[in-house]
């Protein structure tokens, strides 16, 4: 489904992904792994179209996608919860929700996207008439999820989604997560927590001072030396 | 009476306050340009009814729509290369406004100008006093056009993609919303909202070009009293200031009418500086 092949992105002039090659295939669950500064979130913004590759190219559903806008890309069904969930924070839940149905063909189905959103998160509809910014935390991720749920996305990319929540709130997300994925949502997370990741995902990649250095199903990075010392303290 | 004048100026000023207001909340930009928008509106609204014979309830949608064209023209050949220097774009809008200020001189001449009124006599009001029917229609007319900006910021697709890209630029956009679209948009919108009070405006008060700076700077001290970026902030600071103005050119002294406005601004930048609807930061 999301094919990227060895992309290599500048921010101004330092480099920060060295010929990135990352795969997804229709219905998966991928998690890519990697400290602070690795290049994760870059690697992300990059398949959205806020950075361009200076070269490689990104294929959605056999598309070359490199290089177009980010409100393109959100037209053709590729949708994101960022790192920090950047609601609108002025605007209601219910707002924010519909501001996620924006592009095009999703508004039509806005209602019945709703009411999906409203079944895997129901406190967000106790909240709705409620200011964005005055949710708690795990309730602001729920909303971010929702929010890019509401575009009917086929491929879902998810920043630090255990970012700043507690152990609880995470496990439940994660399970709506998997819940999702069964309903046919193909989903990339983006994770320090990795034991966690690893163990609700498909597949893993680990990136490390941008580049790929390791990748493989979620059981093999699991029992992989290297990542149980560096990645999960055993 | 002198409050009613109040009011009724108050309102023409949040319109033409609104149309700083979306500019700086939406793009950061401060449009400096605001009032030659305004004197432009003006001047072709009294051309086309004077010397064109058209009619002024025709005149006046078209010089707003003229401007609202202008706006959108000068967001894109202009503005848009700034983006991301506020910077640049403050300088950009200073010539602007220099530029067109002069223009306005070469092509309309230093002769103020007065479109024709709409309709004429008076109307008692409440029993107490006779009150120009121009300047009640001109309450309406502005009345009518705030209620549509409330209308289409809250509760339209268009308005709330503009609150988002206000909010964050980079989300909106990761959302699916084109945002150099918005940013035309609205500064077209913003430079139709100075058009609009000009059209109103110019038949009670004639326009000159040189007229335009203080009819910036009346807007930016609406803007400021409101609070950055608030619509309700507009309306109230507008109120206010035209209520102030009037009551203290009545009891005052008229040529002291442009020092209270700025006599408030000072009050409210040392009390409370993010203004009455603002948002602390």
């Amino acid at each position: 489904m999301l094919d990227v092949k060895e992309i290599e992105i500048f921010r101004g002039e330092a480099q920060i992904l060295w010929r990135v090659s990352l795969t997804i295939q229709e219905g998966e669950i991928v998690t890519l792994l990697g400290a602070n500064g690795a290049g994760k979130t870059t690697f992300l913004e990059s398949v959205l179209g806020v950075h361009h590759p200076r070269s490689g190219e990104i294929y959605f559903r056999g598309r070359n996608i490199s290089g177009i806008n980010p409100f393109d890309i959100a037209r053709i069904g590729i949708s994101s919860v960022p790192e920090g969930r950047r609601l609108f924070k002025d605007m209601t839940v219910y707002e924010n929700l519909e501001m996620g149905a924006y592009p095009k063909r999703a508004r039509s189905s806005l209602l019945e996207s709703l009411t999906w959103v409203f079944s895997l998160f129901p406190v967000l509809e106790v909240r709705k008439k409620q200011i964005a910014g005055t949710l708690s935390g795990g309730e602001q991720q729920m909303l971010a999820i929702g929010r890019a749920l509401m575009s009917k996305p086929q491929l879902l990319l998810i920043d630090e989604l255990s970012l700043g929540l507690s152990p609880k709130i995470t496990k439940e997300i994660y399970e709506t997560i998997q819940k999702l994925n069964k309903e046919g949502v193909t989903i990339l997370v983006i994770e320090q927590n990795a034991a966690l990741a690893l163990r609700y995902s498909n597949r893993g990649y680990v990136l490390e001072t941008g580049r790929i250095t390791l990748q493989g199903s979620s059981t093999e990075l699991l029992n992989d030396e290297h990542i149980r010392k560096a990645y999960l303290g055993m | 009476m002198y409050l009613t004048n109040g009011i009724v100026i108050g309102i023409i000023y949040a319109i033409s306050a609104l149309g700083v207001t979306l500019i700086v909340g939406i793009m950061k930009v401060v449009n400096f340009a605001h009032g030659e928008l305004y004197v432009f509106a003006g001047y072709f609204s009294y051309y086309m009814s004077v010397s064109l014979g058209l009619s002024p309830l025709v005149a006046m949608p078209l010089s707003v729509f003229l401007v609202f064209l202008i706006g959108l023209l000068m967001e894109k050949a202009l503005i848009r290369p700034t983006y991301g220097d506020d910077m640049y774009s403050l300088i950009v809008t200073f010539i602007l406004s220099i530029v067109l200020q002069n223009l306005a001189l070469l092509i309309f001449g230093p002769y103020p100008n007065k479109p024709p009124n709409l309709i004429f006599g008076a109307t008692n009001l409440f029993g107490l006093f006779y009150y120009g029917n121009q300047r009640l229609l001109s309450f309406f007319i502005s009345l009518a056009i705030l209620l549509f900006i409330f209308y289409l910021i809250k509760m339209t697709w268009f308005g709330k993609s503009i609150r988002a890209v206000s909010q964050d630029r980079e989300m909106a956009s990761r959302i699916g919303i084109d945002h150099y679209r918005i940013n035309m948009l609205s500064f077209g919108l913003g430079a139709a909202l100075a058009a609009a009070a000009g059209v109103i405006l110019s038949p009670i008060f004639p326009v000159t070009p040189s007229g335009s700076a203080a009819i910036s700077l009346t807007a930016f001290v609406v803007v400021v009293l409101g609070g950055m970026g608030s619509l309700k902030g507009c309306l109230v600071g507008g109120l206010i200031l035209g209520i102030i103005e009037n009551l203290g050119a009545a009891y005052i002294s008229t040529m002291y009418r442009g020092i209270f406005g700025f006599i408030l601004l000072i009050l409210v930048l040392v009390f409370r500086p993010w203004g009455l609807y603002g948002q602390k930061t």
